[in-house]
């Protein structure tokens, strides 16, 4: 990867952070430039780039923090990290909206005998901290404090398990919702490895899903993402296979070419039918025939016939499917994801597993190494915790950043077993329904205040440093634990005084280990910059057939009904937006639409037309849904998006002690869940439970974006059948610009321009994030969402495609089209609206009177308008970027391809003088695309990316509402078909 | 000389003078309620101004709505007045003597009401001086290419030329009154009669000037209302982008002045005893004309749906589909009801000439006439293009009560104007009749 500007800016503030951070003090900022490093080393108006890593989920992607002085403004993806390769998810952007959230502990709070916190200072803090550990201790029941964190990894795992250690415990919980207990379970059984594996999507040119979300929020989701589009993007007349078998057509599944909805709780016996189908075709690759025939005698049962009977899916489908996956020169099947995760989970995965055994990916899709999600707790770890505090067997429960009041269902009552702990505290950023249990909170940083290093996967050590100096009174949680750990332990064991001290030790250790050839300073400061350090050789297992694997594994496929009554099957599923919950405070996600239901600010119970028909239910009914665990009223939405018989409910929403824009937003579905860990997968049984709905005689509100679910054969999206893309013929010839009235724009430089390919656009709605951030858009909130006032200058629009026979969803993110012709500029009576000289459809807010006339005669419908004065709360507007400007009520704005973006890359091109460089600008919703969808550039330019990709995309290229003849500067690529079984 | 009136000189003055008597306690009553339905819709307006528009039911694809309709409907209501008083004039019909001073009231207040309009849905109202054409220092125009520039200099002629038009018309009445009256009240007619004689000598410029004034205004009925329906025809919205839209805006702007001329006339000649002057054959003759656009704008309806089909285009088919049967199908087939079949009752005789019915027909074609510009609008804006972008306008009470407000403040202006300017043309009404002879009366 060539060094690009922009990566030389990081490292140049990589350098100053190193050198000067170390003596900041955590006084609150009092000056406008809120650092406490010499002023010298910041020029006002100049970004920096810090490189960390984000932690807004546990894939740990590299990201690259924009200051402006002395500010984060904005967060990217990092383009040297090897997980994302400079592409960030929607979370990963509204991590600025964790770091200023209004809502944030500001300061150390105790809870008073009367239930109500006080502030407190830090000395009382910490000596209240430390002095009930002590009296702990010296009971003699340091072996009963419980140390209860999320998903670490790297220093502060390994300081957390010293300083519980310290205190004299062994109890350290790595507590995540979605901890993988099944995915690991059946690797153990399959491979004898306790792991969860690295999938290789890039590598694969035949994809099968069995229900994981792999481009939402399953594992690593963005970094998938990036290896998917590799494996999907057409190029050279070649594009990868994808096939999706699970009962909720997501977003993931819609980017199938096909999806096999079979009936939720067989999609193992889907795999189980396509293993048969490929060993009796003898299609199987590098598998010994011992090992052929004894996965044969497993499967025997499973014929196509029996498989489609369970699965509802046609014999013909399944063999089909099995003849596809089986002839791949790569292929590589995934399994996971919470509609996996039940009781039959280990049996499911490892019938996958079995999948990419015989067809020989174990070890080239799907390899096996040390990954710090591997030592995650699993769920029933967590239901004996909770036994053992009902059981007073806790002195004092230690938690930073975990919710599992929230994130474990309601009948685990894990706030009643709280409420017999004697001492509990809260090492947390965020006051939650779980902290809120507590008896003192110390307020930690956010990671985006804090050093740190992160190692998911063995060798890819990402470096956490310090953005921006901490916002509020609150402490490093890597400090306060060394600062502690020196009073409870024995002083040998934290030899460092500060978490920096201590991260850089370890790097200095890795140094050593890597041979050490450079001195460490210019190590160190370009780790910093770089954002970690990517080890090459990594030390990776090929596992072979487990010998405990036999018939009886597959035993839970067998198909007996459970016991557990109801109608309809019930689907939990992780909300792109708020992933287990921990999203739901940030504004920016909240108004983010679902990719599929496209209903924003709460969260909602899909189900089948039929059923809704049947039982009188429409859209925005209030319906009952009873298990035998919890019972709540919830809007209905009816979508084909569930398979008849099933309904499917987002988790994330329902926060009752989360901050503002949390509380009181939708309903927390997990709490139907029932509350006793599967016996067969240590989990939580995500899967698997039935469920009563009932309707009731009210209505609710459930703020949609969207106008209409299908194009109305508009040719919004279009699409091309793949066999087409490949023969021979002329494309260019039939293309010829139409006439126009008015005289041809005259570009002296540049005419800015964009392509997006549809066939790429997950729908992840990244960008949407992304762009928020970039323009200081507002949010508005649920009620003026309803009334169809959101201010997104790109959003994803998801047309369900109305002449397929299955359900199927095409995604086009539409954003402003910069048209050469634009209605928009004509009509504007003061010259708001204007037309630049490079191209874009230039906006005055300052000239604008606000007579909507342009937004009316937008085609696109792409301009917002101001409706109110947008409501910046602080310190939320810390956030805002300096460069573009704050609109006020009764104005009308746009997208402006990042104006400010291409301004500052031709003036530093200027500065160097030589011409702008193609790739040199990129707009936010570009830079941030996992799919790699959006190209931009210069169309005057012949050799720039997105002239090429019009040029080589002949048979592919189209604009949205050509006939128009708007001209627009936007060129999309048409989806490619393939029809499949 | 004229059948229709058996009046003389004297009993003229003396009857519609007696037009601005001081007034009874209904009119006061009815005055201040009118003020407070304009402080309502003011307040409105100023909750509007400090909150922003927001507080109007407008939203993403609905960009206009109510005001864009009000506004639209009152300029159509302006229409009648110079209709009335100059077409009518130039083709000598004599039944116009005896309403055209209110027609054209109805016109100058309609255009004062529409005017609110657009400052009412400007986003910034506080900039609104921007759209004006006046040289300033940044050297900055307003964008002609824009019809609504076209807009501001339409209706500003407009209300020019029908000002001049009534003032001028106006002032040997005036004249008569200011030689009637007394006190501060004879200084303020005596300006408005701008040194009226009567004389030989002004009566020959004077009828030069106002055929001349008349034939200067007939092209400005037909412009103001095509000029205003380009706000939408030259725009590429389905539903609004169409040739068809200057006549038909024209037709239905007559459509709904007539009806609000024969509204204001009953109960004026009825408050002010003017049924000798406005006599059943002028209202009969209003309503016949009405037949007469009531047909013409239901000719226009369906050759707007007829070319919505034949053309072909998709996207301006579906706009009529969804007219017809989507979230305001109720409003589209009540004003097809409204403008065109209920007027049709006209063609009875006993009907045209029975008062009631009259009125009744003439509330349904304004109701008519506002829904249809309200379906144009809100429909088209709704469901454009791209289906994902798809809205539905509702109402509030922000944008109701300034609706509200502008009926309040027409039907204010013109009570005001009842009682202080004479409201049949004295002079126009005396031309129709016999001169005083020695021999006769």
């Amino acid at each position: 990867m060539e060094l690009q500007r922009r990566d030389f800016l990081k490292i140049i503030g990589a350098t100053t952070v190193a050198t000067t951070l170390p003596g900041c003090g955590i006084k609150q900022p009092k000056s406008l430039i809120p650092y406490v490093i010499p002023e010298e080393s910041i020029t006002p108006g100049k970004s920096v780039w810090y490189a960390s890593v984000c932690q807004e989920c546990p894939a740990g992607c590299g990201i690259s923090v924009r200051v402006r002085e002395g500010r984060a403004v904005k967060v990217e993806g990092n383009p040297l990290h090897p997980t994302n390769d400079g592409a960030l998810c929607a979370r990963g952007q509204a991590a600025l909206q964790g770091l200023y959230n209004p809502d944030r502990v500001q300061h150390p709070m105790r809870k008073g005998e009367d239930g109500k916190w006080r502030a407190i200072s830090w000395d009382e803090a910490l000596k209240t901290f430390v002095d009930e550990l002590q009296k702990i201790q010296k009971a003699g029941k340091g072996g009963d404090v419980v140390l209860l964190s999320g998903h670490v990894s790297g220093a502060l795992e390994e300081l957390l398990g010293t300083w519980i250690a310290a205190v004299g415990s062994k109890n350290h919980l790595r507590y995540e919702p979605f901890a993988h207990e099944s995915l690991r379970k059946a690797q153990s059984v399959t491979f004898g490895v306790d792991a969860v594996p690295f999938y290789d999507f890039a590598a694969a040119d035949t994809v099968i899903a069995f229900d994981a979300d792999f481009l939402e929020t399953w594992i690593s989701p963005v970094e998938y993402a990036k290896g998917f589009t590799r494996h999907r993007g057409y190029t050279n007349g070649k594009r990868g296979t994808y096939l999706f078998v699970g009962p909720r057509l997501s977003m993931t599944a819609s980017n199938a070419d096909s999806w096999f909805s079979v009936n939720p709780g067989t999609e193992g016996v889907f795999a189980l039918g396509m293993v048969r189908v490929i060993l009796e075709e003898k299609k199987e690759k590098g598998v010994s025939a011992a090992d052929a025939l004894r996965i044969s005698s497993m499967v025997s049962s499973f014929s196509p016939d029996a498989v489609s009977k369970r699965t509802g899916v046609p014999a013909e489908a399944i063999r089909q499917a099995a003849l596809i996956f089986a002839s791949s020169s790569s292929g590589l099947a995934v399994a996971g994801g919470t509609m996996v995760e039940g009781d039959s989970g280990v049996a499911t995965i490892a019938a996958v597993n079995l999948l990419n055994y015989i067809c020989g990916n174990i070890g080239k899709t799907v390899t096996f190494g040390p990954s710090s999600l591997s030592r995650l707790a699993s769920y029933d770890e967590l239901a004996l915790l909770a036994d053992q505090m009902n059981g007073e067997k806790v002195a004092a429960l230690v938690m930073t950043d975990v919710n599992p009041v929230f994130d474990t269902p309601d009948g685990l009552d894990f706030a009643r077993a709280m409420q017999r702990v004697p001492f509990i505290v809260s090492l947390s950023s965020f006051m939650s329904e779980t902290s809120e249990l507590a008896n003192l909170i110390l307020p930690t940083h956010t990671p985006l205040e804090s050093w740190g290093d992160v190692e998911v996967r063995e060798g890819v050590h990402g470096l956490m440093q310090p953005a921006m100096q901490p916002v509020f009174d609150t402490r490093m949680l890597g400090d306060l634990l060394l600062e502690s750990g020196q009073k409870l332990g024995r002083t040998g064991n934290f030899p460092h005084r500060t978490m920096y001290d201590f991260v850089r030790a370890r790097w200095m250790d890795l140094h050593k280990r890597l041979g050490g050839k450079s001195d460490f300073e210019s190590f160190w400061v370009e780790c910093l910059a770089r954002g970690g350090y990517w080890e090459k050789s990594r030390s990776e297992s090929h596992p072979s057939l487990s010998q405990n694997l036999n018939s009886a594994t597959f035993e839970p496929l067998a198909g007996k009904e459970t016991a557990k009554g109801g109608t309809f099957d019930l689907i939990l599923y992780p909300s792109i937006a708020h992933y287990d919950g921990r999203g739901a405070n940030r504004p920016w996600l909240q108004e983010l639409p679902d990719p599929m239901a496209m209903n924003v600010w709460d969260s909602w119970l899909e189900i089948h037309p039929q059923d809704a028909a049947a039982a009188g239910i429409n859209t925005g009914d209030v319906v009952q849904i009873s298990s035998p665990y919890a019972r709540f009223e919830i809007a209905a939405h009816v979508s084909t998006t569930v398979k008849p018989g099933a309904v499917a409910i987002p988790i994330g929403q329902g926060h009752t002690a989360y901050g503002r824009y949390a509380n009181n937003v939708g309903r927390n579905p997990i709490d139907l869940l029932d509350p006793k860990p599967s016996e067969r997968t240590g989990g939580l049984e995500w899967a698997g439970m039935k469920v009563e709905v009932v309707k009731r005689p009210y209505q609710t509100i459930l703020a949609t974006v969207s106008g209409s679910d299908v194009q109305h054969n508009r040719g919004i999206i279009q699409s091309v059948p793949l066999d087409e893309l490949s023969k021979p013929g002329n494309s260019e010839a039939d293309k010829e610009q139409a006439l126009s009235m008015y005289p041809e724009q005259e570009y002296p430089h540049h005419r800015w321009g964009m392509t997006i390919d549809i066939d790429k656009c997950t729908g992840c709605s990244a960008c949407v994030t992304a762009c928020y951030a970039e323009n200081n858009i507002p949010i508005v909130g649920k009620e003026e969402v309803n009334n169809g006032r959101e201010m997104a200058w790109i959003r994803i629009e998801r047309y369900f495609d109305e002449q397929s026979p299955v359900p199927r969803a095409d995604f086009a993110p539409m954003l402003c089209q910069q048209c050469d012709d634009a209605p928009c500029e004509t009509v504007c009576p003061v010259y708001a609206a204007y037309h630049t000289e490079e191209g874009l459809n230039g906006q005055v807010y300052n000239r604008c009177i606000g007579t909507r006339y342009c937004a009316n005669n937008c085609p696109y419908k792409v301009r917002r308008f101001n409706w109110y004065e947008a409501e910046w709360v602080e310190p939320l507007n810390w956030q805002l970027n300096p460069d573009v400007t704050v609109r006020t009520k009764g104005v009308m704005e746009k997208c402006t391809f990042c104006v400010q973006r291409i301004v500052e890359g031709k003036n530093t091109a200027r500065n160097e003088q030589r011409p702008v460089r193609d790739g040199e600008i990129v707009p936010a919703c570009a830079q941030t695309c996992p799919a790699e969808a959006i190209t931009f550039g210069d169309l005057k330019d012949r050799k720039s990316r997105v002239s090429e990709l019009i040029a080589e995309e002949g048979k592919r290229d189209y604009r949205i509402l050509e006939e128009l003849n708007t001209r627009p500067a936007v060129t999309y690529l048409k989806a490619i078909k393939r029809e499949i079984a | 000389m004229t059948e229709d009136y058996s009046l003389n000189y004297t009993d003229t003055d003396i009857d519609l003078m007696q037009s601005l008597k001081a007034p009874g306690k209904g009119y006061w009553f009815l005055l201040v309620f009118l003020l407070l339905l304009i402080a309502a819709g003011a307040a409105a307006w100023g909750v509007q101004i400090a909150e922003g528009i927001g507080v109007a039911g407008k939203n993403n694809p609905v960009g206009w709505a109510m005001y864009i309709t009000t506004f639209v409907f009152w300029v159509g209501i302006a229409h009648s007045g110079t209709l009335i008083s100059a077409i009518l004039f130039l083709f000598r019909v004599k039944w116009r003597a005896a309403v055209y001073r209110s027609a054209e009231a109805v016109t100058i207040f309609g255009l004062a009401t529409a005017g609110l309009f657009p400052f009412i849905h400007l986003g910034r109202v506080w900039v609104a001086h921007w759209i004006l054409p006046v040289p300033n220092f940044g050297g900055l125009w307003p964008n002609f290419r824009s019809p609504l520039a076209w807009d501001v200099l339409a209706i500003t002629t407009y209300l020019t030329a029908s000002t001049l038009f009534f003032t001028l018309g106006m002032m040997p009445d005036v004249a008569i009154v200011r030689d009637k009256t007394r006190g501060w009240r004879k200084k303020v007619y005596g300006l408005l009669a701008m040194g009226w004689q009567g004389s030989d000598n002004q009566w020959r410029h004077y009828t030069a000037a106002y055929v001349f004034l008349a034939a200067l205004s007939t092209p400005l009925v037909i412009s103001v209302h095509s000029i205003v329906s380009w706000d939408f025809a030259m725009s590429i919205v389905p539903g609004w982008h169409s040739t068809i839209f200057a006549p038909y805006f024209v037709a239905g702007a007559i459509h709904s002045g007539l009806a609000m001329v024969v509204l204001l006339l009953i109960p004026m000649r009825k408050a002010f005893k003017l049924e000798k002057y406005i006599t059943g054959h002028h209202l009969e003759s209003l309503a016949k004309f009405i037949i007469f656009t009531a047909l013409v704008v239901g000719f226009a309806y369906s050759i707007e749906l007829f070319v919505s089909w034949y053309s072909g285009n998709p996207f301006e088919r579906a706009i009529f589909i969804y007219r017809m049967t989507g979230d305001y199908a109720w409003a589209f087939w009540l004003l097809i009801t409204t403008n065109v079949l209920v007027p049709m009752l006209l063609w009875s005789r006993k009907i045209r000439t029975s008062i009631p019915w009259l009125v009744g027909i003439c509330i349904s074609v304004e109701i008519g006439m506002w829904l249809e510009r309200f379906v144009i609008i809100v429909t088209s804006l709704a469901h454009d293009y791209l289906p994902y972008a798809w809205g539905i306008y509702k109402p509030t009470l922000v944008d109701s009560l300034i609706v509200i407000g502008s009926f309040a403040w027409f039907f204010f202006l013109f009570m005001v104007f009842s009682k202080t300017l004479p409201v049949v043309s004295m002079w126009e009404v005396k031309e129709q009749i016999n001169p005083p002879t020695k021999s006769g009366r």
